[in-house]
């Protein structure tokens, strides 16, 4: 028996790339073998179009949570009824859950396997590389060390029981629970249960988390405040797929979210004088906002700008002092596949409405909340970003499909949620008590908050499944946020996302293919931030043309709005809407670790021969008295050696004054046979070609990098004129290593120099063997070095004497 | 001193395992270690996040650092990125003279050189740039031009790793 296991075992694991078809005689690659053998096969859930098949399923989960903020504890105490719909053709025994607060307990599967050196991980380090520096712990890993020590986090999970009280028999594996089913729940039946829990909240700038508390110990208030960001933070589905069945992939901590849509309703209860940010819509504004400020909200549906709803000093007012009780927020969302809200009494609160006519949606109000060390710069940009990034982002996929989108400073850097946002930029605080911030900072607020939002569309809304496949959020999104940021502001360094960015990363020998599932990867940045969003870029403006791509990214965005999309629904999508095969550009650049360096080797000119003697002969006459001189024979007339003929001047014959080039009649009689023994047609072909003289050239390539590409040329031509041509990439289809492309201009259309790529469009590794003829291309620093001499006068020279230089400055 | 202010820097740290979002911190940085055959050169350029540059100072003590606006702040940085970067050829260290910096695109870009030995040579490095001040900094070093280049990672504490520098 388990040798029969092991058989199939062995029959399973051959890779797809193996199946089939092998090269078994010489080394033909075939870069456009079509990906149908690698992608899954179609089906009636996802077709082969890329589109949601016919019988197309995703389960619902609805859940009525309550839950209460105990501000002094640091701890969150809940209980929530779980509606979960099984949509699915399959009759389920159990259920699992998401347990990501276990994550941080001391013995989950993250902090056991979290491996001691090599790239992406976290932790300490006693060992030093350098003899002059001394061995040391880092500050930032202890406190994590400590915070772990001293606090116990992950869930207590008090009760899972029916509605009716019974309970529920459950097991609980890491960041994963199963609770057992009375009976199985049947296709298209509907069952409830109730979870009672509570956790300790980790201080997210110890623990690094998505979430968590921050304290604020400087301020008015005795004990200071704090700000409290709740995310995974109740028990949640796990997916139960028609591709996967249940995703019972642990937390790791990189591997983000697999969630279901569902309708939420959430009573949050919290110190009275706290204001709440959160996913969904307020329901009871009168028991929780001042009329004031109610009316205010009112208003900031149709401001023209973002106006205050609490206002600076109403949140000055609040952190100074104490609450007198609690208050409960109710909220309600709908159709959202998570839920994460936001609790302080530090926030000011600004709000503006979007408009979108016809949509489900037609006034979106936009708004952020921060805390004073937001400060201006928070008050300028954060809602205002959120306004633009709607505008974009539903210019290339949808309308923005919920009624709020919020931007909430607090400690986490930059992490997204269905209508709601965390954004970690701040002013800087100064001695005089003024807060100032640099470009910089301001450039990362408005690109996280552009960023964050623009997460709400992916994969909030195109709901991808994050576990596995991070680049296919964060690629398009960063992509997305790069289009946005160049319409904020063309002149600011936004991104790293255009290919020309990605070529150290994409040659370098410690990489893996973009298609690696998520915990695995070790630079997750430009793996599956920038290398994706290059390749957008790429197709966009190179290989298939805005109009169509843009077409095609609306029709993805279109096909899985509110459904569960996976690569090969992506990749068919693009394919088929653009019209575009692409199999080519999908292996290569997400299935490989390939780069793009596509060499210019050598370039041949041809003539058509006129076979007319009194034209050809004379030409080759011509060429040869281009040729130099034998050396020899230029030695011997330096030195004055005699030469036999001039001695002798009377022994001269026929070939003294005719050289080999010489017309005869008997050439000519051949040219006049060879033009009566052609053909009709071939006569015709031959006097246009003879006619027009056109110059022929051969350009020879190779593929160095391996990722075969479209072969851009700039062509500069002896009259001074310039040409852009576009090979497209299959001319690399027979021979993915060396190919020759004959182009033919015009008389007097003379080739004289040609560069590949000369725009930098596709991130070729080596520009220097682009060139033909071959030219030499500064180093970045030969570059620079030209840049400083020419731009010393604008520069703060006096600021510069005034620092101590490095050592060895020239 | 740097201790303490480590601590301080708490407000900016992003999420643990590489993070959300790149427009924050990224905690990685690209050095280029490539021979100039025209100057005959060793040539080392440091790509650095300015958002992280700007953190880093603000650590160590800088009051308002403004790397994209102010030609100190970079400079100031520069300065502290070519002291945690070492190159040994051939079994001795070498002094990298510091060529100057600029912003490119969302990163710092930091020059230094020194003159190559003839042929191939035997180099050791180790970029330790930042790993003072965040633990999970992550640094790649390529070693080598165009298409043939080997890439060393160094995290906090590592030692230095070794390769070959064709010119």
């Amino acid at each position: 028996m388990r040798f029969v296991f092991l058989l199939a075992a062995l029959l399973f694991a051959i890779p797809a790339h193996a199946q089939g078809v092998q090269q078994t005689k010489g080394s033909f690659e075939d870069k456009f073998r079509q990906l149908d053998e690698v992608l899954p096969d179609a089906n009636t859930y996802r077709n082969a179009s890329g589109a949601p098949g016919h019988e197309y399923w995703q389960q619902k989960v609805d859940y009525k949570i309550t839950a209460t903020l105990d501000e002094s504890k640091r701890r969150l105490t809940a209980r929530a009824t779980v509606r979960y719909t099984n949509n699915s053709p399959d009759s389920l025994p159990w259920l699992w859950m998401q347990l990501d607060q276990n994550i941080f307990k001391k013995d989950s599967m993250a902090e056991l396997t979290d491996a001691f050196g090599g790239p992406g991980r976290r932790g300490p380090k006693v060992s030093l590389g350098s003899a002059s520096e001394p061995t040391k712990l880092s500050m930032d890993e202890l406190r994590r060390q400590q915070a772990m020590a001293d606090n116990e986090y992950g869930y207590d999970i008090s009760a899972v029981t029916t509605l009716a009280g019974a309970k529920l028999p459950h097991t609980i594996v890491g960041t994963l629970m199963r609770i057992d089913l009375p009976e199985p729940l049947a296709p298209g039946q509907t069952t409830e249960f109730a979870i009672e829990w509570a956790f300790n909240i980790v201080e997210e700038d110890a623990i690094n988390a998505r979430s968590g508390y921050e304290h604020f110990p400087d301020d008015p208030r005795k004990g200071g405040n704090d700000i409290f960001l709740l995310a995974q933070w109740f028990p949640r589905m796990v997916v139960y797929s028609d591709y996967e069945g249940w995703h019972n992939k642990e937390f790791l901590g990189r591997g983000e979210f697999t969630l279901e849509f569902g309708d939420y309703e959430v009573e949050m209860t919290v110190p009275d004088d706290h204001i709440v940010a959160s996913t969904g819509v307020l329901q009871n504004p009168e028991a929780v906002l001042t009329a004031a400020q109610r009316q205010r909200l009112e208003q900031a549906k149709n401001a023209a700008a973002p106006m205050f709803i609490v206002t600076p000093a109403e949140a000055a007012a609040a952190e100074a002092g104490n609450p007198k009780g609690t208050k409960t927020w109710r909220f309600s969302a709908t159709n959202v596949r998570d839920f994460a809200w936001a609790s302080s009494r530090k926030f000011m609160w600004d709000a503006q409405g979007v408009k979108q006519p016809g949509a489900e949606y037609e006034t979106v109000l936009a708004m952020s909340f921060w805390p004073k060390e937001g400060g201006d710069l928070w008050k300028k940009y954060s809602t205002a970003a959120v306004v633009h990034t709607l505008k974009v982002y539903s210019r290339f996929s949808f309308d923005y499909p919920y009624p709020t989108a919020q931007s909430v400073n607090g400690p986490v850097g930059g992490m997204e949620y269905p209508m709601i946002t965390f954004n970690g930029p701040r002013t800087t605080l100064n001695k005089d008590g003024t807060r100032t911030y640099s470009l910089a900072e301001k450039m990362f607020l408005v690109g996280v908050v552009i960023h964050e939002i623009g997460h709400i569309y992916f994969p909030m809304t195109v709901n991808s499944d994050e576990r596995q496949w991070t680049w296919m959020d964060e690629g398009l999104n960063s992509f997305l946020d790069s289009v946005a940021g160049y319409e904020w502001d063309p002149n600011m360094p936004w991104t790293r996302s255009l290919p020309r960015d990605m070529v150290s990363y994409m040659v370098s020998n410690q990489q893996e293919p973009i298609m690696t599932q998520s915990d695995s990867v070790t630079n997750l940045g430009a793996n599956a931030y920038g290398k994706p969003s290059a390749a957008y870029h790429l197709l966009r403006d190179t290989i298939i043309g805005r109009e169509r791509f843009d077409f095609a990214l609306r029709e993805y965005a279109r096909r899985w709005k509110f459904k569960r999309p996976t690569p090969a629904d992506f990749f068919r999508t693009i394919e088929e809407a653009s019209g575009t095969d692409l199999d080519w550009f999908w292996r290569g650049w997400f299935y490989t670790t390939d780069h793009v360096d596509i060499s210019l080797d050598s370039i041949y000119r041809l003539k058509v021969d006129t076979k007319d003697p009194d034209i050809d002969l004379p030409r080759r006459r011509a060429e040869r008295e281009a040729e130099p001189e034998v050396v020899g024979i230029g030695l011997n007339k330096a030195q004055g050696l005699p030469i036999w003929v001039l001695e002798n001047p009377g022994v001269r014959d026929f070939y003294d004054s005719n050289d080999e080039f010489t017309v005869t009649p008997k050439d000519r009689k051949g040219y006049t046979s060879f033009l009566e023994g052609l053909d009709p047609w071939e006569r015709r072909v031959f006097d246009r070609a003879v006619k027009e003289d056109a110059n022929y050239y051969v350009l020879n390539f190779s593929n160095k990098g391996g990722l075969v590409m479209p072969i851009i040329l700039g062509l500069t031509f002896k009259d001074g004129s310039k040409e852009k041509l576009n090979i497209p990439a299959e001319i690399w289809r027979r021979n993915a290593r060396e190919v020759a492309k004959l182009l033919v201009f015009p008389k007097g259309k003379e080739l004289v120099e040609v560069v590949i790529d000369p725009d930098w469009e596709t991130g070729d590794a080596d520009i220097e063997n682009n060139h033909y003829p071959r030219r030499i291309i500064p180093s970045r620093i030969e570059a620079f070095k030209d840049e400083e001499s020419k731009s010393r006068v604008s520069r703060d020279l006096m600021g510069e004497a005034a620092g101590a230089e490095p050592d060895g400055r020239k | 001193m740097l201790r303490r202010l480590v601590l301080l820097c708490a407000l900016l740290l992003a999420p643990i395992f590489a993070g959300p979002l790149l427009a924050h911190q990224q905690k990685i940085t690209i050095t280029t270690v490539a021979v100039n055959p025209r100057t005959g050169m060793i040539e080392v350029v440091h790509q650095v996040p300015v958002h992280d540059a700007e953190h880093a100072l603000t650590v160590q003590g800088v009051r308002l650092p403004d790397i994209v606006g102010s030609a100190k702040s970079r400079e100031d940085f520069a300065r502290y990125v070519t002291t945690r970067f070492l190159l040994e050829v051939d079994g001795a260290p070498v002094a990298l003279s510091y060529v100057g910096s600029e912003i490119a695109g969302g990163s710092l870009m930091v020059y230094q050189e020194a003159p190559a030995p003839k042929g191939e040579a035997r180099v050791r490095v180790n970029s330790q740039v930042l790993t003072d001040v965040w633990a999970r900094q992550e640094n790649r070093v390529n070693l080598g031009s165009g298409t043939r280049v080997t890439t060393f990672i160094f995290t906090a504490g590592d030692g230095a790793q070794a390769g070959v520098l064709t010119r």
